[in-house]
């Protein structure tokens, strides 16, 4: 039960993590497309899941959850996180995300976060979100699986969440979006994930529009969130 | 202020609402600081744009890479209450960069009357409101004008033309606030710039 409880604390919108002031590309899909709605942030939603998080951030995420505490291993991990991520802004924000994250946890004394911090400032490793989650909710005592909906559930709420604050949804239809979702982010995070070597860590990602419009959105002189 | 060298920067915050002149305040405070032999950095927390960083970048005042800019994700309160931790996170990668920084300065985004601090992000926050808001502002006590360590009262100059009676404006700012600090500015010009100085001197940085 304490492991269940634990998962819901770091799934809070509460749980100060800098998640607030990234949009996952939503905002500039929104710039884009005035009548951008309820059936488009689903569409986003799910494209966001299928066919990004779920071979990318996830397996990261499982895997630092396995590599951890070892920095090494956690570095080689962040540098096939950063090869995969094409758009910039999405690269940066994933690291400033995996900061901010590991300032609480820092500040929390969970296990092992002062040791991560110490890794990222001297070299060994990037600190992205995926992967200093992974090693942190290890620490904590959530298994693979909560780890997963847990990372799972936070992308698709936060985007949810950037989506109401843009005034684009209602935050009853931010919900149905959620809701909708959900079966799919729960169908994925139960996805076993096969052990790679080293040198064999593929992350693969392809949502092309998203990635478009988030590279727009870093050019913009107009913007609310940090990608 | 004193040679003494903290172990880590102070941090301070400066919040306020929309155009009460919380950059202009920053702009003056900088070389009165500088003067002292502070060394300091600033993050902004624009809510829309870089505006209030570039404008720091290009004064002229700083160099510009310590000025760092933070996305508020339209939640100017979040990102200074909330959930502070990408604000740390910036202050910590200055105090990394530049090691012997003395004082990091936190502009909030223009809020409201309701903006607070966290004090997991400051030691010692300061609000800025201005004449031309209104006299009433203090009686409607915000907690922006409650809580913060010192209130300061900018654009005093403009009294006069709007109608407000400063005298009473500032005596009841001091009443609302049961007698902690309240500062008449008129940051433009620079007056009232050296009291601010030295309050924060006193309050972070161990000045006499």
């Amino acid at each position: 039960m304490l492991s269940r409880l634990l998962s819901l604390q770091q799934a809070d919108a509460a749980f100060p993590s800098g998640s607030f002031a990234f949009s996952n590309g939503i905002e500039g899909l929104v710039a884009g497309d005035p009548a951008f709605d309820t059936a488009s942030l689903i569409r986003t939603l799910t494209g966001l899941v299928r066919f990004r998080w779920a071979e990318s951030d996830r397996v990261a995420l499982i895997l630092a959850h396995r590599a951890a505490p070892d920095p090494a291993r956690l570095g080689r991990i962040d540098a096939a996180v950063e090869a995969a991520a094409l758009v910039e802004a999405m690269r940066v924000g994933s690291r400033r995300n995996g900061a901010s994250l590991l300032t609480t946890h820092v500040r929390l004394a969970t296990p092992g976060a002062d040791e991560l911090r110490a890794a990222i400032r001297s070299g060994p490793m990037l600190g992205h979100l995926a992967t200093v989650q992974g090693a942190l909710w290890r620490a904590l005592g959530l298994s693979e699986p909560e780890a997963a909906a847990v990372a799972g559930y936070q992308l698709v709420s936060g985007t949810v969440s950037a989506t109401v604050r843009l005034g684009q949804v209602g935050a009853i239809q931010g919900q149905q979006a959620l809701q909708a979702v959900l079966p799919l982010v729960a169908e994925i995070a139960e996805r076993p994930v096969p052990e790679e070597p080293d040198d064999a860590i593929v992350l693969t990602g392809f949502t092309p529009l998203i990635e478009i419009a988030a590279m727009r959105h870093a050019r913009a002189d107009l913007r609310l969130f940090a990608n | 202020m004193t040679d003494v060298t903290p172990a880590n920067a102070a941090r301070i915050g400066i919040g306020g609402p929309v155009g009460s002149g919380k950059t202009a305040l920053i702009e003056r405070l900088i070389p009165v600081l500088q003067a002292r032999g502070v060394d300091l950095a600033v993050i902004t927390n624009d809510l829309v744009t870089k505006e209030d960083a570039e404008r720091l970048r290009r004064s002229g005042l700083i160099d510009p890479s310590r000025v760092e800019a933070v996305e508020a994700g339209a939640c100017p309160h979040t990102v200074i209450r909330e959930d502070p931790t990408l604000n740390i996170a910036a202050g910590d990668a200055l105090e990394d960069r530049f090691p012997g920084l003395q004082l990091l300065i936190f502009e909030s985004g223009g809020d409201n009357l309701a903006s607070t601090f966290s004090l997991d992000l400051v030691d010692w926050w300061i609000f800025v409101i201005d004449v031309a808001g209104g006299d009433d502002i203090p009686r409607k006590r915000g907690p922006g004008v409650l809580r913060c360590d010192l209130l300061v009262v900018n654009k005093v100059d403009l009294a006069p033309h709007v109608g407000v009676d400063l005298d009473g404006m500032l005596a009841e700012a001091g009443r609302v606030r049961g007698g902690k600090p309240v500062i008449a500015t008129n940051a433009r010009a620079g007056h009232g710039i050296d009291r601010v100085a030295d309050a924060i001197g006193r309050a972070v940085l161990f000045a006499p």
